[in-house]
């Protein structure tokens, strides 16, 4: 169908209950909003919500690493019937609800899809590397053009970092986000399974450093998407 | 030699451009074509480094009269600026008054299809 359609990267695979964050020029993404929007009306549907409640236009939100000694998420919005701004504080999101997600979206992968993916990768980077990946997930690499190092890992943000200043130790820069045509919101998975991701992370990282970072999503180290 | 494009159904496909098959090298060609206008990063191998790696860089276009992509013409393993230095010891030396750096297009190279492998990336929805 994938072929038919002349998607040389296939098409993602909607699933029930989870979100489809779609490249905005990809050609079929008004399809996957269409299926976004059914989602959204199930989940209305099922919620008792009060019909009363004031409705509400989201402006802003951000994050403030301490607010009366916790970290919170601070969301701006408008009540649309008064025209008025008001804030509330969220409590920072836990790792659960992505690390569930993540394990809900397995099923769109194929052990196929995989193992073809692991063969790849093990063309690319060295017999060490290839082996921490097996064993932990992770491996690192070291980019001589800039001299950041890369800690690339299967379905978490890559982690850039550079020596500290003092010399001892690492600091990291950002988390790395970023997934080829789609992923599932809220969870670290992307639309390909996730050595693929990784590939796509280790061959932009080498081949235009600058446009990996330009595409893809910097979690600060300490938001739970990063993944740390 | 084959350019492997990361793909979501049954995993990577992989083009080739074997010229003992002209109909697949033609369809070859008219797909990375087509990639390279819908946006995907085509990462082409140009060498291997100290550790037996594949050092890539990006193709900016390709030929498809001739199947070979143009890249651009730098190391990119290299950082992109030259210490000030450098630069003006090379100049006393050989005595040449100072080049002015030119605006416009940038060196670039050809490189054949089927001598060289690859990995297309489609665009991205960030993360």
């Amino acid at each position: 169908m994938a072929n038919k359609a002349d998607e040389w990267a296939g098409l993602p695979m909607p699933l029930p209950d989870m979100k489809l964050v779609v490249e905005p020029n990809y050609p079929w993404a008004k399809l996957y909003k269409a299926f976004n929007e059914c989602v959204d009306e199930l989940e209305a549907s099922g919620s008792d919500e009060d019909s009363d409640s004031p409705q509400i236009e989201p402006i802003r939100s951000f994050r403030l690493s301490k607010y009366k000694g916790h970290p919170v998420t601070v969301v701006v919005y408008r009540v649309l019937e008064t025209g008025k701004y008001q804030k509330m504080f969220l409590p920072p999101r836990d790792n659960l609800k992505l690390l569930v997600n993540t394990l809900g979206a397995s099923v769109a992968w194929g052990a196929e899809q995989e193992s073809k993916a692991l063969t790849l990768l093990g063309e690319m980077i060295s017999d060490y590397a290839m082996k921490c990946y097996m064993m932990t997930g992770t491996f690192l690499e070291l980019s001589k053009r800039s001299g950041v190092m890369y800690l690339f890992r299967r379905l978490r943000p890559t982690i850039a970092m550079r020596p500290s200043l003092h010399g001892n130790g690492t600091r990291c820069i950002a988390a790395l986000c970023m997934h080829p045509i789609a992923h599932y919101e809220q969870s670290w998975s992307g639309a390909m399974c996730p050595t693929d991701d990784v590939i796509a992370h280790l061959a932009l990282m080498r081949g235009d450093e600058h446009l990996f970072w330009k595409r893809s999503e910097q979690h600060s180290i300490d938001q739970p998407e990063a993944g740390l | 030699m084959s350019l492997n494009v990361l793909n979501v159904g049954a995993g990577d496909i992989k083009l080739s451009f074997d010229k003992s098959d002209p109909a697949e090298r033609i369809r070859a060609a008219r797909i990375v074509r087509d990639m390279l206008k819908r946006g995907y990063a085509l990462l082409i191998e140009t060498g291997r480094d100290g550790q037996n790696r594949p050092v890539y860089t990006r193709a900016l276009d390709f030929d498809e009269n001739t199947c070979e992509y143009i890249i651009a013409d730098y190391d990119p393993a290299v950082p992109s600026e030259l210490p000030a230095a450098s630069t003006q010891s090379t100049q006393a030396e050989t005595n040449e008054p100072p080049v002015k750096s030119k605006r416009g297009r940038k060196p670039t190279k050809r490189v054949a299809a089927d001598s060289t492998s690859g990995v297309a990336v489609a665009r991205v929805a960030g993360g």
